[in-house]
């Protein structure tokens, strides 16, 4: 049992790709961070940072025409607060959206989380779709809250986010 | 979720209080109500954001795309923001060398167009 009491606590959302959910997934994520004890800024860092990044899957997903879920994973650590995004949208095209004489809004989208956030990594899952990481660490000025424990259990400061649900 | 508008004449500037989140699903009513206005020709537009909760790349596209647009007729778009966490998104991706960002709209109206 001691065991389990150490280990990261996870909370895993899933949501249909409707950009109409983004605020909601903003909303959990902002509860779930303030909770595991991130300050004010770090919570709004994670804010942007997961609704770029499910928008992204959102619509790379509504293009492909794929109604599979995405599933994000907040994983509240030690000394920082990771997100994990996954979708199943295969590859595809540039928004065509961004030849509107605006901007590229995915480029920007992306470059704006790398800013934000801490090891951004991206990969193709496994049978087609992408997998999104990346974390957050709580500054001198966030102390932490209920979740934080003296010494990281894991061990391994670098280990990455556990593996999804199959 | 909503995003409220605005829009109010204040001498030559239409002014577009912006109240709520601005994200990929409601940035496209951001995106008409900026065109409406340069359609209905007011070419210098104030956008207030002092009551934005939340802005994404979305938002930044649709404001750089309103600015483009009046610029084609030799007009200006400014901001007004003091949200530190707004002004953030701006700098790290370098638009605050692209907008007028002001602390009221009466700064923005006074600024002299760029």
């Amino acid at each position: 049992m001691a065991a389990e009491a150490d280990a990261p606590a996870t909370v895993r959302l899933a949501f249909p790709p409707e950009a109409r959910l983004l605020g909601t997934i903003r909303l959990v994520v902002g509860i779930v961070a303030r909770k595991a004890g991130m300050g004010e800024e770090g919570i709004e860092d994670l804010k942007v940072a997961v609704s770029e990044t499910c928008a992204v899957a959102v619509g790379d997903l509504n293009r492909a025409g794929v109604p599979d879920p995405i599933e994000v994973d907040l994983v509240e650590a030690v000394d920082r607060f990771g997100i994990e995004v996954r979708d199943r949208a295969p590859a595809v095209a540039a928004d065509p959206a961004a030849a509107d004489g605006e901007v590229d809004d995915r480029e920007l989208g992306l470059a704006l989380v790398g800013a934000l956030v801490d090891d951004l990594k991206t990969s193709a899952l496994e049978g087609g779709g992408n997998r999104t990481s990346f974390w957050l660490r709580r500054g001198p000025q966030e102390p932490g809250g209920l979740g934080v424990r003296p010494s990281d259990p894991l061990g391994d400061p670098d280990r990455d986010l556990p593996p999804p649900l199959t | 979720m909503d995003l409220d508008l605005n829009v109010r004449k204040e001498g030559d500037h239409s002014v577009l209080e912006v109240a709520g989140e601005i994200d990929v699903y409601t940035a496209p009513k951001l995106r008409e109500q900026l065109i409406e206005l340069v359609s209905d020709g007011s070419y210098h537009i104030v956008v207030d954001l002092e009551k934005v909760d939340f802005l994404d790349s979305t938002g930044l596209g649709v404001l750089v795309g309103g600015l483009k647009r009046v610029r084609n007729h030799d007009g200006s778009l400014q901001l007004v923001c003091t949200q530190e966490k707004i002004l953030k998104i701006f700098r790290i991706t370098g638009l605050t060398k692209v907008f007028p960002i002001h602390s009221s709209v009466a700064d923005a109206i006074a600024a002299p167009a760029e």
